[in-house]
């Protein structure tokens, strides 16, 4: 009897540990999405990709070194959509727009941006972690009680803007004509 | 029934007028001046005791593969965004064709074609942007680079309105060809957001065009003649802040024989709905000149989708 009442506490302990972990990274989850939104990272470019994308290097806020190392695809096309990035002479990249120039654009379509940014959202599509998501050293850096951490990632930047083109999110180069 | 047709007919036309769009700019990439002078693509000519150097396009295309692969690169990157670019080396060899066929041409009654020496004069490759392209080699030692410029020139505005600069990553082993073709990459989609600024602009604001008035010798009347109290050229400035966008554009040269306008805006659309372009603005302008009380014949000649001039006096 004592037996399986220590077994059924060990049971229910693993149950509570797992519970709370799993809260704990979507917690963690959540608020790297709230950063995103508030436009919390930042963008370095890291070379001229291959044709129709963008190779930059991201670097994301978490608690959790694995949420900020997955929130960087989310927030790699976040900052091709909304923010772009400053050039970068060493790698001989340029300055690169954002894809649109209305700062409002995510608030007045919320409706699409919640889906597209959901995760496992369509995003996903458009951005690939490169060299299986490794990342250096110098690029895990510990801030307070969060950690920073930069991962390079490739962004299908012709079929972002196609596709964000054609749901008519952003304007084509010859719409209207 | 005839209820049921006219109805139809209206919706038809209401459904026309909704999706008339507006004139598409003919885009065209050409090397600039300093390129071709740097490469040696120049021709010389003695103009009245003046040396004049003139960019040879023609040997440029025909003898640089370099220039070829860029070319070809931005004409295919343009078409993907839905912009696919005039290109300049088979415009230059239609105009040649087009030549030879018209001093060929005879109707079976012995007559050529006819062709003023204006006629002659227009016959030159042209679209409404001409993208400019730069390009020159950096080397440091074994290292090389590339500094690409990409510059859209309004054709008729003479503005730019567009463009992209810098220069790419250095290299140790890279050639030439792949270089280019990473600036290229590196440098279209910048340039295309700053040309898409400019079509925004456009829309907004209407068309930027360039009007002249000019008289001919044989007319006695001028831009100083007299008509109610006003002088012809004041009556033309009115009728320009009447029809412009919000009024918008700049006398910047008048006399009694001539004036220039320029930054004029002019809507896309006409009042039928209808996508116009300078010559079309300019048409009313001809009607109104043409109509009592003014009653002055006049010529309109137009260059592209910016540039009209309208020649008081004759036709």
């Amino acid at each position: 009897m004592k037996k399986t009442t220590k077994l059924l506490m060990v049971a229910v302990a693993v149950l509570f540990a797992t519970v709370y972990s799993t809260s704990a990274f979507a917690q963690a989850g959540k608020k790297a999405d709230k950063d995103t939104k508030l436009w919390r990272y930042e963008v370095q470019c890291v070379g001229v990709g291959n044709e129709g994308t963008k190779l930059i290097k991201v670097f994301s806020y978490s608690k959790k070194a694995d949420v900020a190392i997955e929130q960087a695809k989310k927030n790699a096309v976040h900052a091709m959509i909304f923010q772009g990035f400053n050039g970068n002479s060493g790698s001989g990249c340029p300055t690169q727009k954002p894809l649109t120039d209305n700062p409002a654009l995510e608030q007045e379509k919320a409706d699409f941006f919640d889906a597209f940014f959901a995760d496992g959202g369509k995003y996903m599509k458009f951005v690939s972690v490169s060299g299986d998501g490794q990342v250096a050293a110098e690029d895990r850096m510990k801030v307070g009680k969060e950690y920073k951490v930069g991962v390079v990632v490739s962004v299908l930047y012709d079929l972002l803007r196609k596709d964000l083109e054609a749901a008519g999110i952003v304007k084509g180069l010859s719409s209207g004509f | 029934m005839k209820k049921i047709i006219l109805i139809l007919c209206s919706l038809l036309l209401i459904v026309n007028v909704g999706f008339s769009q507006a004139k598409k700019p003919t885009i065209m990439v050409l090397p600039s001046d300093v390129w071709c002078n740097t490469n040696g693509y120049m021709m010389e000519f003695d103009n009245q005791g003046t040396k004049v150097k003139i960019p040879d396009y023609k040997k440029a295309f025909q003898e640089n593969a370099d220039l070829l692969n860029v070319i070809s690169k931005i004409n295919g990157l343009m078409a993907d965004r839905g912009f696919p670019l005039k290109n300049a080396e088979s415009a230059l060899k239609s105009l040649e064709a087009e030549s030879a066929e018209n001093a060929m041409l005879t109707s079976k009654g012995g007559a050529s074609v006819a062709e003023s020496p204006i006629d002659k004069l227009k016959k030159t490759a042209k679209a409404d942007i001409i993208m400019q392209m730069t390009w020159t080699v950096n080397t440091t030692g074994p290292k090389k680079s590339i500094t690409f410029n990409l510059q859209g020139l309004d054709a008729y505005t003479d503005k730019q309105v567009a463009t992209a600069v810098g220069t790419g990553a250095p290299s140790f082993s890279a050639e030439l060809p792949v270089l280019l073709e990473e600036a290229v990459l590196a440098h279209l989609d910048g340039f295309n957001s700053s040309l898409q600024k400019h079509f925004e602009d456009m829309f907004a604001n209407g068309r930027e065009i360039i009007i002249r008035i000019k008289k001919f010798d044989s007319w006695d009347g001028d831009l100083e003649k007299d008509f109610g109290g006003k002088e012809l050229g004041d009556v033309i400035e009115g009728w320009m802040t009447a029809n412009t966008v919000k009024g918008r554009f700049s006398t910047t040269d008048a006399t009694e024989n001539m004036m220039l306008f320029e930054q004029v805006r002019i809507p896309l659309y006409d009042a039928s709905g209808k996508a116009t372009d300078a010559r079309g603005f300019c048409k009313e302008l001809q009607k109104f000149l043409q109509a009592p009380p003014y009653s002055i014949t006049n010529k309109l000649m137009m260059k592209g989708l910016g540039q009209a001039t309208i020649v008081l006096g004759d036709k």
